[in-house]
């Protein structure tokens, strides 16, 4: 049996999607919010390959990946850095504390 | 050249606000003066756009192709709707010198008064629906801001934010019955409507009538919204005789009288306006002679007034409602400016606190004075024709019970407006108050309407011509003076008219104590001073929009796990609704 490269890639979009969303909906910790977040992005980002190629436009999918991955970079670093500063100011990374804009 | 003199109108005004918000808080001496020269410049364009009124569109800017082009129709309502914003507004900026002498943030009021001045003119000159509300919203914000001017006075915040709440509905109106009428034509031009109304759906254009009716009522404080002017009574008093008697609750009534042709074949609108004009104008005479506030007796004698004028749109008296328009612009923005004087001479709106003050403000009783019998339809004023005209009217084609209520009311407000004239002017002073005459810039200002008042209605040749030739939907008749006079004098309507009025002025001579009818009446008063229920109503709805909110607040978790459960919950049933649809 030939494992076809495609169906490989669909079921690797689908578990780290899931993954991320799964991570998303249980955790309370910001770091595993923002670990989650990766995780969910890059399956994003792996799912935009594959549609490119399934459009046969390989090459827009590729540039569009790379740009993905410097923007989803920073996205992670200014969020670990948000974490740093809720870490020292609330003295707690629960996502639960972080309710004073709660109206 | 009216198109430069249409624009002019509207931009002098607006310029004058820019500039003033530029001069800002550190020169509040010189805005007041520069309020002056932008309001009198616009009044002066209106005036000279006036005979220049036509049919057609004179300014056309194209705006894209959704929305229309931007443009401006003088046509003889819009003119004479412009001259009265601009004119009155000038002299409500002239009274202002003196009775805002003094006070903080200057530079606020006056670019707002000056916003509003170009907002009205631009509402009644717009010939395109769209334009038309939005317009209509500057003008909605700009009496919500003026209203609310004394920030730190938490009645006046209410009362702002209440004509704010209750004119948004009108609003809603407006926009949903402009939108229906899109739907059929495919352009936001009024006269595509007016032209041939034959051609819209009868649903649709019965949908955008009582749209407009809605917009009307709640603009123009008509039943069942006439609890926000009486609270709007908190804005400084030029602003309540500017936006607040004489310009900016005629909105509702230039709407009505606009779609008129439009609107008249549509089953029971014309028995809806009708009825909502004599509801409104009966019910606030009664609440007009039980109130005890000064500005709060005017205000429901505008709101009975602007009843009068809807009702005589209901009845088809196109014109008769556009000269008592006229005319109540003008007699009414003298008693506000006149009460103005005296509020600020004695500190106090209290009526039962006033008495006697007649002596010692000569010339701001004389004002007063004259401004009553215009009201109360005393011959020869012009109240006196404008309202015989709309009786006349009434008694023609209009049904039996219409007609007496109004006649009643008529009879209703020669009582109010010769009790509070007593209880202000006359007898002996309850009350030991500081007393002042009125200043330069008070008398400048009231002189011009006490001249008005007296006789604009010699204008009504000039002004049923310009709008006959100029409204070829409306089917108007131009009248001239010998005419006018003939008409009503001969008329039998008249005499009733009069008699009844007579009787009214009696009621009070014969029970000329000072709470007369508050004892009398007894228990019927709380609720006429409630507005027979109707601000419970009110209370009601915002109680339950509150208590919605609380409620709903439990869905705001404030989690970011919460909130994403709901983002994946509808992507699964986005998925769903494809993989079924497909």
């Amino acid at each position: 049996m030939i494992i076809e490269p495609r169906l490989v890639i669909t079921m690797a979009v689908i578990c780290l999607v899931g993954i991320g969303i799964y991570g998303l909906l249980i955790t309370r910790n910001l770091i595993k919010v923002i670990v989650a977040l990766q995780i969910l992005v890059k399956g994003a980002i792996l799912a935009l390959v594959l549609a490119a190629e399934l459009q046969g436009q390989i090459q827009l999918g590729q540039s569009m990946a790379l740009t993905l991955i410097v923007a989803d970079t920073i996205v992670a670093v200014v969020g670990l850095a948000l974490g740093l500063q809720v870490r020292r100011r609330v003295g707690s990374l629960d996502l639960r504390d972080l309710s004073k804009l709660k109206g | 050249m009216p198109a430069l003199l249409t624009l002019c109108t509207i931009l002098v005004p607006w310029l004058g606000a820019v500039a003033i918000w530029m001069l800002g808080d550190k020169r509040q001496k010189t805005v007041g003066p520069v309020a002056v020269t932008f309001s009198v410049l616009a009044a002066l364009a209106a005036l000279c756009l006036y005979p220049f009124a036509t049919a057609g569109v004179v300014v056309s800017i194209p705006m894209g192709d959704a929305f229309g082009s931007l443009s401006f129709r003088p046509d003889g309502l819009a003119a004479l709707l412009t001259v009265i914003a601009t004119v009155i507004g000038s002299l409500a900026v002239i009274f202002s010198l003196d009775y805002m002498k003094g006070e903080h943030q200057l530079p606020r009021y006056y670019s707002f008064i000056l916003l509003f001045i170009g907002a009205m003119a631009g509402l009644v000159l717009s010939s395109s629906l769209l334009y038309l509300f939005f317009f209509w919203e500057i003008t909605a914000l700009s009496s919500y801001a003026l209203i609310s001017f004394n920030n730190d006075d938490p009645k006046a915040v209410r009362g702002g934010i209440k004509a704010l709440i209750m004119t948004q509905v009108g609003g809603a109106g407006l926009l949903a019955g402009a939108l229906a009428l899109f739907s059929a034509t495919g352009s936001f031009e009024i006269d595509q409507v007016l032209a041939n109304p034959v051609a819209i759906p009868a649903g649709l254009l019965a949908f955008a009538a009582f749209g407009f009716l809605v917009a009307a009522a709640a603009k123009s404080a008509q039943f069942p919204f006439q609890t926000w002017l009486p609270d709007a009574m908190e804005a400084p008093t030029p602003i309540s005789a500017l936006i607040h008697a004489a310009t900016m609750v005629n909105a509702g009534v230039y709407l009505l009288a606009r779609f008129y042709p439009a609107f008249a074949e549509v089953p029971g609108w014309k028995t809806a306006v009708i009825a909502v004009g004599v509801i409104t104008a009966f019910s606030a005479a009664l609440m007009a002679i039980v109130a005890g506030d000064i500005k709060r007796v005017l205000a429901y004698s505008t709101v009975s007034q602007l009843g009068y004028m809807v009702y005589a749109i209901g009845l088809g008296a196109v014109e008769a409602a556009q000269f008592h328009l006229l005319s109540h612009a003008i007699f009414k923005a003298l008693l506000f400016l006149s009460a103005g004087a005296v509020i600020h001479s004695v500190g106090t709106r209290d009526i039962f606190r006033m008495g006697g003050l007649g002596k010692r403000m000569p010339f701001t009783r004389l004002a007063f004075v004259i401004g009553s019998l215009a009201l109360a339809g005393i011959p020869v004023l012009n109240g006196f024709w404008s309202k015989e005209l709309i009786l006349e009217a009434g008694m023609e084609t209009g049904p039996a019970w219409g007609y007496i209520l109004m006649l009643a009311g008529a009879g209703l407000t020669a009582l109010y407006t010769l009790r509070v004239t007593w209880l202000v002017f006359y007898g002996k002073p309850r009350e030991d108050l500081h007393v002042h005459p009125a200043g330069k810039a008070m008398k400048t200002a009231l002189l011009p309407l006490v001249i008005g008042s007296i006789f604009s209605w010699l204008l009504v040749a000039f002004v049923t011509r310009v709008s006959a030739n100029t409204m070829p939907y409306h089917h108007m008749e131009a009248m001239d003076i010998t005419t006018l006079v003939q008409e009503v004098i001969m008329n039998p309507g008249t005499l009733i008219a009069l008699a009844v009025i007579l009787a009214g002025a009696g009621t009070w001579l014969v029970s000329q104590r000072v709470r007369f009818f508050e004892k009398s009446l007894g228990w019927a008063v709380h609720s006429i001073q409630a507005s027979f229920g109707m601000e419970s109503i009110n209370d009601a709805i915002t109680r339950l929009a509150g208590f919605a909110g609380e409620k709903l607040r439990i869905t705001q978790t404030g989690l970011i796990s919460w909130n994403l459960l709901y983002v994946v919950i509808a992507l699964i049933l986005a998925c769903i609704y494809l993989a079924v649809g497909a």
